[in-house]
């Protein structure tokens, strides 16, 4: 307590430093008048008295000082004085100033823009209970086999599961689909949250039968319900049924992967659905019992996954389901992306200081002479390297200050950039971790990039500094030298950042010149689905469809077909396949192919080409012969050295009597799934032809000459001239679709080069600054060269060749530096080997041209140097 | 006429001692009082006395507020703390160690 009582007292001395300084002024008046009365009594005159006083006081100056030492703020005020001078050295020097924070604002502020980022997403916990609970089934499950884990695996405390489907909304001014949660009792309860109004869908009325009720989203209760605050209670109808709104989410929630505005039991929309076990549909999330390790839960799962293949062989043969982390889960595909570029920024700020500290070590000479001088009237070294460094850490807090600004702007660009899977990125904002990330940043690079130039200078040699105007001195070719090693790692770094993205932009363009299997260009897509209530038949959603396709064949200039599932649309389709003919595989592990129906001249309108046999012609329909065309894959699959036309082949589980399919033709393959990924085997069936009912929804691709904003409103003519009641959901172009899905690899592709040049650039300022020095300091022996009869070109040449040294180790140690760190971003990379030659090669001659420009500049200036007006300097 | 120097480390107990005996002292008085007692052998550096008594404010030993001399001037009084007079037993103890270790030394045959 005592050490407290005396931090309060110095505190407060410290508080009221004049008052201190005005009480000891007066202190020591007093006691000289004292004294001086005190000789005046002895006999003196009133001027011996003063003197004699004075002399026997002393040095009133020096008292007051050590006063003031006893208190312990000698540092403070010395460092307010240091500031207060460092900061008017900064304003006697504008270009240096600006240069420097300029500098190291750049890279503190990309710095700070990643980490925004990388605090946004990776770090900042998920918004729902006691995250770091929660677990994702990695497999999506049915509701039979989620009820199993419920009771069987004591790992967990709670668990539940969601599925979105589209249903049509009805009561508004318009048809409306909205997205709506088929979720279980436990689903809610996992996660965590509270309702905002009423209450949760309770495990009694999660039973088949039960009563329909919804709870809903707040983004719904706005703007459907009126921001309503007894909404509770109301009823919404959702394809043609009736619910009662029992619950409103606050405006915070979302859930974790999925979009939905309503949430309803499965049990009580989709009985049917629910009871299945081999529909595994539902996204399913598990909170962890406090206590156990996600490995003890791992292993009780996967000894369930054990009992279940024995008891149902038919439907879960082949369970292996995965637990992974809800956080990892959701940021696991942007974390090597982020940590990459958070290590490629944090490359450039060593860049940007390295030239930071280049600058400083310039300045530190040109001041050299005061410094001299300043230790030669008694400075201690401690002291006058402190100068120095409160210079260079004002200047980087500077730098700092000013990163902020271009973070945030930097950060918003990135917002604006993000690919999909950096969603939680819009929540992004320079909050406490980041302000602190910026303020410890630039105090460290201030510091550690400071002192080497502090130190050096303050090597105060008096009598060699001010013998010589500071020029070949040892402590200025130490100087020299460190500034060459600074530049040499500037351009080792810079290289290792040029091919980090040469390499992203290679694979991207790579990425870019896939070829999809169709032709994009000009076609626009258009996604609905038809109500359950009055669709519910499958000759009535055929009639539907072949009346929508004949009406838009009335259209004039567009090509209009119909299919399930888009390329890159997100949804797949799989059933499994028997071939006929084939010995019969066990039950559960035939294999699974993609299925797609269509209807009209899909291949046509997509330009798929057709390899083989013959495209579906409009006498494929209901009761007729079945039809299918496979796609390539399927051939490579399963008929390496046959010709599939006229096979048959049928989905394996179907109840009755196998409903065979003959293969009229071959397609080529399109890349369903995302341009990086393999396709899979697909077949096409018509939709006339299919005995799913479930298959109710369908989209549009439409190719069209020109597609103006009026063509949408067209279609949606059509559409609703047949059928008021059905909303039309997603209109995109299917361009777009291609660029969402490399939006990621583009986005890794401009960050990473946006930072490679910002480092070049960097790079070449440094090279650049370091020849002109030489320049500077050699100007005197190339004034004597010149004067000997050494030609322009041998003076371009001497110095060219010192620049080019510089380069080549720079460029040496890059490579040696990129051949160990592009290993990291392997993942990052689609069809490029992270060593490759080309790339490598590319890159360097592309650096070492820059460098050699920036030398180029200054060399042309030492080839001017009139050795007049050189020697004239001694 | 000749003065001595003031034993390095015994000016807190010189102060110490001073302000003890005679209660509240400005810093004349303090100087003052020592170079009498002491028969004007121990001469006070102002330069010494006024950053001692700042450093024995820091630790609590002693306390300074405002009042006036006899001759109606304003002069700070140095006043001891309980801490003080702890910290003064504490000196004395240690400096007749070392004064008796000292002796001991010189009259040692």
């Amino acid at each position: 307590m005592d050490w407290l009582r005396e931090l309060a007292k110095r505190l407060s001395m410290l508080m009221h430093r004049r008052q201190f300084d005005d009480d000891l002024e007066e202190e020591v008046r007093l006691h000289l008048e004292l004294l001086q009365e005190e000789r005046f009594e002895s006999g003196m005159t009133a001027n011996e008295a003063r003197a004699a006083a004075r002399r026997r006081f002393g040095n009133a100056t020096y008292l007051k000082e050590e006063s003031r030492i006893a208190w312990g703020w000698e540092w403070f005020e010395n460092l307010g004085q240091d500031v207060r001078y460092a900061a008017r050295m900064l304003r006697k020097n504008p270009g240096f100033t600006a240069v420097a924070i300029l500098t190291l604002a750049l890279g503190i502020g990309a710095n700070t823009a990643i980490f925004s980022v990388m605090n946004g997403v990776l770090l900042s916990p998920l918004p729902y209970k006691n995250p770091k609970q929660l677990v994702v089934l990695k497999e999506n499950d049915s509701l039979p086999n989620v009820m199993d884990i419920q009771r069987q695996v004591r790992a967990f405390s709670q668990g539940g599961g969601i599925n979105v489907e589209p249903m049509d909304y009805t009561g508004g001014t318009e048809p409306l689909q909205v997205h709506v949660g088929h979720i279980d009792a436990g689903f809610f309860e996992t996660i965590g949250v509270q309702p905002m109004l009423g209450r949760f869908i309770s495990p009694e009325e999660d039973v088949q039968g039960g009563p329909r009720l919804a709870m809903v989203s707040n983004h719904f209760w706005q703007n459907y319900l009126g921001s309503d605050p007894h909404a509770v209670g109301t009823t919404i109808h959702l394809d043609g049924h009736s619910y009662t709104v029992i619950g409103v989410m606050p405006a915070s929630f979302s859930p974790p992967v999925e979009h939905a505005d309503v949430f309803v039991s499965l049990w009580v929309d989709d009985p049917g659905g629910a009871a299945e076990r081999d529909l595994h549909f539902m996204h399913t999330y598990w909170r962890l019992k406090a206590g156990v390790t996600l490995a003890q839960a791992q292993a009780e799962v996967a000894a369930l996954d054990r009992r279940l293949a024995e008891q149902y062989p038919a439907e879960e043969k082949e369970r292996k389901s995965q637990l992974v982390p809800l956080h990892e889960w959701l940021v696991g595909d942007v974390r090597p992306a982020l940590l990459v570029l958070f290590g490629a920024v944090g490359l450039v700020l060593l860049i940007a200081c390295a030239n930071f500290a280049s600058l400083l070590m310039v300045r530190a000479f040109a001041g050299r002479q005061e410094l001299v001088i300043r230790a030669a009237l008694g400075a201690r070294r401690g002291r006058l390297i402190r100068k120095t460094l409160t210079e260079s850490t004002l200047l980087s807090v500077l730098g700092g200050a000013a990163g902020l600004l271009f973070a945030k702007w930097g950060t918003s660009m990135l917002v604006a950039l993000r690919p999909e899977q950096l969603e939680r990125l819009s929540g992004t904002n320079v909050d406490t971790r980041v302000l602190l990330f910026v303020l410890v940043v630039s105090v460290l690079s201030g510091i550690v990039f400071g002192i080497a130039p502090a130190w050096i200078a303050a090597r105060a040699d008096a009598a060699e500094a001010l013998k010589e105007s500071g020029r070949n001195t040892t402590a200025s070719k130490m100087g020299h030298r460190i500034r060459k090693i600074l530049v040499i790692s500037e351009l080792a770094v810079a290289l290792v950042l040029l091919i980090g993205a040469g390499l992203l932009i290679k694979g991207f363009s790579r990425l870019r010149s896939i070829n999809p299997g169709f032709n994009s260009s000009g076609v626009i897509t258009m996604y609905f689905q038809l109500p359950k209530t009055r669709y519910e038949e499958i000759p009535k959603q055929t009639q539907f469809r072949r009346e929508l396709l004949t009406r838009m064949d009335s259209v004039p200039g567009v090509q209009v077909a119909m299919v399930s599932d888009i390329p890159l649309g997100g949804n797949y389709v799989g059933h499994r396949l028997v071939i006929d003919g084939r010995p019969p595989v066990a039950v559960g592990s035939e294999p699974l192919v993609q299925t797609l129906s269509v209807m009209g001249d899909y291949f046509h309108v997509m330009q798929i080409p057709l390899r083989a046999g013959r495209e579906f012609i409009p006498s494929d329909r209901e009761g007729q012969p079945l039809v299918a065309i496979v796609n390539e894959e399927i051939v490579r699959e399963f008929f390496p050295r046959e010709d599939p036309i006229g096979v048959r082949i049928c989905w394996a589980g179907d109840l009755g009597p196998p409903r065979w399919m003959t293969v009229i033709g071959v397609v080529a393959d399109v890349k369903h799934s995302g341009l990086n990924q393999p396709t899979d085997p697909a077949v096409y069936t018509p939709f006339s032809q299919s005995d799913e009912r479930w298959r109710r929804f369908m989209t549009l691709v439409i190719r069209a000459r020109d597609a103006s904003p009026g063509l949408v409103a067209e279609v949606k003519k059509q559409i609703w001239s047949l059928d008021a009641q059905i909303p039309v959901g997603d209109v995109h172009a299917m361009d777009e679709l291609i660029a969402v899905s490399v939006a990621q690899q583009r986005f890794n592709m401009l960050l990473l080069g946006l930072f490679a040049a910002l480092a070049l650039i960097l790079a070449a300022v440094g090279i650049y600054g370091t020849m002109a020095y030489t320049v500077n300091q050699r100007t005197h022996e190339i004034g004597i060269r010149t004067a000997l009869g050494a030609h322009r070109r041998d003076v371009l040449r001497l110095i060219m060749r010192d620049g080019a040294k510089i380069a080549l180790f720079g460029i040496a140690s890059g490579i040696a530096g990129a051949l160990a760190l592009t290993r990291l971003m392997a993942s990052l990379l689609f069809d490029v080997k992270p060593t490759d030659p080309a790339t490598f090669a590319g890159v360097a001659i592309l650096l070492a041209l820059v460098a050699l420009a920036a030398c180029y500049i200054p060399a042309r200036r030492a080839m001017r140097v009139d050795p007049m007006v050189a020697l004239r300097y001694e | 006429m000749h003065r001595d120097e003031i034993p390095p480390g015994t000016l807190y107990l010189l102060i110490l001692r001073t302000l003890a005996r005679s209660g509240e002292m400005h810093g004349y008085e303090i100087a003052h009082s020592i170079q009498q007692i002491s028969e004007n052998v121990l001469q006070v550096e102002e330069g010494s006395l006024y950053p001692a008594l700042q450093r024995m404010l820091t630790k609590g030993w002693v306390t300074a507020k405002w009042g006036t001399t006899a001759g109606n001037r304003r002069a700070r009084y140095y006043q001891l703390t309980p801490a003080g007079r702890k910290q003064l037993g504490v000196e004395m103890s240690q400096f007749e160690r070392v004064i008796g270790a000292i002796t001991r030394v010189i009259e040692a045959v």
